[in-house]
């Protein structure tokens, strides 16, 4: 599933390669998602021509950073040194990391959720920072965004089974009374 | 380690390209058939869709109230309807045709995305939405509200 081009900013979450995993050949070799229609083309996967790598992950983060080799996201060693490895680097080489934007709309606009409002927030910082050179904290940005979003998604959700289950107990009670 | 990613730099198969257009043609199926959806369960009948929780809870209007009924009037073709209900969110819907056009030309053409929307228009956008949020709530700007 790394091998898709990009989607705008997130469009389906869940199927996203994450992007904090360590860069493993396992990516290319694990199998598609149960619900994926066709296959990723492993056989022929050439997305990009002569592209970078389609990691999700700017370059500089595969670099054993100081010797640590391959760090991986969560473990705080490596963020405050990576906008200097992107720098070194001159321009992001890699894809800019997912804002999630489009699940901030849709959560905002096309549902009733206030969470889409933080949303929209990390969107932005994943933007601004990413423009700005600090490829770390857009990743860092990213990652919240994703989560805002997952969060709205679960949201939305419950709320509509609460509303069903909600239906369904005063459909019993009324039936009861009747 | 090997970069199968590198090892053909011709084009792909017609396999290849039907998967990298499986997930553009999956979501604008979902789109179509919500909207189907959306056009034959009328959201203005009590009883069909719960209320907004916001707005059971708070009382006031949130950025998103209005949106099902005017995805209603706009699956009936009535732009004016839905431009009533809720004209941020029909303002947004050109803007995601044009991202899903966006995302389906790179797909087509096989190049990652490299353009990100500067960070101010994101930002604009915060105030602009925040800005909604609070103007369909004042008793001047009834024509904001569902």
């Amino acid at each position: 599933m790394t091998q898709y081009p990009d989607e705008p900013d997130g469009a389906e979450k869940g199927e996203q390669p994450d992007p904090y995993a360590s860069p493993s050949p396992d990516r290319y070799g694990s199998l598609p998602p149960a619900g994926s229609p066709t296959p990723p083309p492993y056989g022929s996967p050439n997305q990009f021509g002569s592209a970078p790598p389609p990691s999700r992950q700017p370059p500089y983060l595969q670099q054993p950073p100081y010797g640590q080799p391959t760090t991986p996201y969560g473990q705080p060693a490596p963020y405050g040194q990576a906008p200097a490895f992107g720098n070194a680097y001159g321009q992001p080489m890699g894809p800019p990391p997912q804002s999630y934007l489009v699940w901030a709309i849709l959560s905002t606009l096309f549902c009733c959720l206030p969470l889409g409002i933080a949303s929209i927030v990390f969107a932005a910082q994943v933007n601004s920072k990413w423009s700005s050179g600090d490829f770390a904290g857009a990743q860092e940005s990213s990652e919240k965004a994703k989560k805002f979003a997952i969060w709205s998604a679960l949201a939305g959700v419950i709320v509509v089974a609460l509303y069903i289950g909600l239906i369904v107990v005063v459909g019993l009670g009324s039936g009861l009374n009747a | 380690m090997t970069l199968p990613h590198l090892a053909d730099t011709t084009g792909g198969s017609g396999a290849g390209r039907a998967s990298v257009l499986a997930r553009p043609v999956l979501v604008a199926c979902s789109a179509l058939a919500a909207l189907a959806w959306v056009g034959s369960v009328d959201p203005s009948e009590p009883g069909h869709y719960p209320t907004c929780p916001f707005l059971a809870v708070t009382g006031w209007f949130c950025p998103g109230c209005g949106s099902l009924r005017a995805l209603h009037a706009l699956a009936h073709g009535d732009l004016r309807g839905a431009l009533a209900r809720n004209p941020l969110m029909v303002l947004t819907v050109p803007v995601l045709l044009g991202w899903w056009a966006a995302w389906l030309l790179r797909c087509v053409r096989r190049v990652p995305k490299r353009w990100v929307a500067p960070g101010w228009s994101i930002w604009a956008l915060l105030v602009l939405v925040l800005a909604f949020a609070v103007a369909r709530n004042l008793p001047g700007a009834a024509f904001l509200a569902p």
